[in-house]
């Protein structure tokens, strides 16, 4: 990779960073690859140790839903880096390869007038820390110069992501506790609420949550919302003697019942 | 280009070669040597590399049983060649091992006696960052000719680019690592907070001082509460003392 090209974004970081009267941090990194990948989304997820991707931080509008559905149901092209660790660059979600290889993921994207995606590994190596991924709403490729640029701008986010200066990783540290008191915590304990109302294991428990989103058109985190404040429970679906779902009115047949 | 040149060639583009899949520490070493032993006038060679931390010894090799003991013997005293040009981070030499040192009184005699007339000791180094030594044994005493130096000088170099990237690249992936488990950690307390909320019907606050007071009283991480609460093997009561109240009055 061209050494002044790599100078020339951490640069652009850090003029970013100066106006806004703040450090250089994993933030800027994210806003940088948005703007040299002339996308207007843009968003950051970093791997969990048990395999999967947990989204931190999103800039543009609708990014964040679109981050929150990839991760949860493992499809889409940062899903994929997630996975391999190898970058997925989608010029154009509109084809029928892309229908093909992600279905649920290429819908709410052009429900959201996203036509291409490019996602990054954050990492070195075999040990992946996280992705980082554009949306544009135009669908093309990616010159030379603008790949270079965004693999700078991944590489900027694992050197601060590792940078202890600070002390503990305290800028990654924000990143998650932001996330977390913003919707990912709620995410998590509504998991933790759907395996005591239901006593299956946690694995199982966010498939419940997010299949019950996704088949009603709905955010995971807005479901995962309604658990935690009680407006919506799970039990186990009742079944007559053929074996078949019977629910009691208003109750969706994978149990969650709304509670008025 | 002259055979050492190829030389020399084939050995920078082997020891800078350290970010693989397989990497091998020790495997490593016994290269590093071969290529020094390999140099005109050199007959043996040996190689002492630092633990990640600085500390020694780490990885201590040689490519020939006699040069292995002369390193074993510098690590055991902690005095001679290879561990001043560790330590110093230069080019260390003795080209006639007869007669007292006063720098290594014991190690020059030791020397002799394996055969060896001359010593060279070039650091494994990156910017200001020395790891190991790469000691050049002559089989006579003598100044080695600078085609030799620079050509050993070149390899010794190459090795500590080689280390160093290696060296960051493992530190990176323990850190990221760390920082994985981390958030699997916060993960689960999250978890946690809502099993909990949803057995004790209270709510996830309540839940998060009940995961916490049981950590206090048994001087435990609330991570580690929080993963066995999860797991199902445990169903945090409070701690010890009030325990016992609740068993008395019969709750």
């Amino acid at each position: 990779m061209d050494g002044t090209r790599g100078a020339h974004i951490w640069t652009i970081i850090h003029v970013l960073a100066r106006e806004e009267h703040e450090t250089v941090s994993i933030r800027h990194t994210v806003q940088v690859c948005a703007r040299v990948l002339s996308a207007g989304g843009a968003g950051l997820a970093m791997m969990r140790e048990d395999g999967e991707a947990e989204p931190l931080y999103a800039i543009g509008p609708g990014t964040e839903a679109l981050e929150e559905m990839q991760y949860a149901l493992g499809e889409g092209p940062g899903a994929e880096v997630a996975g391999s660790g190898v970058p997925v660059l989608a010029a154009d979600l509109r084809t029928d390869r892309a229908a093909r290889r992600w279905p649920r993921f290429s819908r709410e994207a052009a429900r959201q007038g996203t036509a291409a995606a490019f996602a990054f590994p954050v990492g070195a190596g075999a040990a992946l820390l996280g992705v980082l991924s554009a949306y544009r709403s135009t669908p093309g490729g990616l010159g030379g110069d603008a790949l270079a640029d965004a693999l700078t701008c991944a590489d900027a986010a694992f050197v601060l992501a590792l940078d202890e200066r600070g002390g503990i990783n305290s800028d990654l540290w924000d990143l998650i506790e932001a996330a977390f008191a913003e919707r990912r915590g709620e995410v998590h304990q509504a998991a933790g609420m759907v395996t005591a109302q239901l006593g299956v294991d946690l694995t199982a428990a966010f498939v419940v949550l997010r299949n019950h989103a996704y088949t009603h058109g709905r955010r995971l985190s807005d479901v995962a919302a309604d658990v935690t404040a009680g407006r919506l429970r799970f039990g186990p679906a009742r079944h007559d003697a053929a074996g078949t779902d019977r629910g009691a009115g208003g109750r969706p047949a994978d149990g969650g019942r709304e509670i008025p | 280009m002259s055979g050492t040149d190829q030389q020399v060639m084939a050995a920078i583009v082997e020891l800078t070669d350290t970010i693989v899949p397989d990497f091998d520490i020790k495997h490593f070493a016994d290269r590093l040597a071969a290529h020094g032993a390999g140099l005109p006038g050199i007959a043996a060679a040996g190689v002492l590399i630092s633990e990640p931390d600085g500390g020694m010894p780490g990885i201590s090799t040689a490519s020939t049983a006699e040069a292995l003991v002369l390193g074993e013997f510098q690590l055991e005293r902690n005095e001679g060649p290879a561990i001043d040009a560790y330590r110093t981070g230069t080019y260390v030499r003795r080209p006639d091992l007869r007669g007292p040192d006063p720098r290594w009184p014991r190690f020059s005699a030791t020397a002799r006696a394996a055969g060896y007339g001359a010593v060279h000791a070039l650091p494994l180094r990156l910017r200001t960052d020395t790891m190991g030594a790469l000691s050049l044994f002559s089989p006579e005493a003598g100044a080695l000719p600078e085609s030799v130096v620079a050509a050993g000088r070149a390899i010794a170099d190459a090795a500590g680019i080689g280390l160093a990237h290696r060296r960051r690249f493992d530190e990176q992936e323990r850190l990221t690592v760390q920082l994985r488990n981390a958030l699997d950690s916060r993960v689960v307390i999250e978890q946690a907070k809502g099993l909990l909320a949803e057995r004790r019907r209270v709510d996830v606050g309540a839940a998060f001082d009940l995961l916490r007071a049981y950590a206090r009283g048994h001087n435990t991480k609330i991570g580690e509460v929080a993963a066995r609460v999860v797991d199902g093997s445990l169903d945090p009561r409070p701690g010890p003392s009030r325990t016992r109240r609740r068993t008395r009055s019969g709750i």
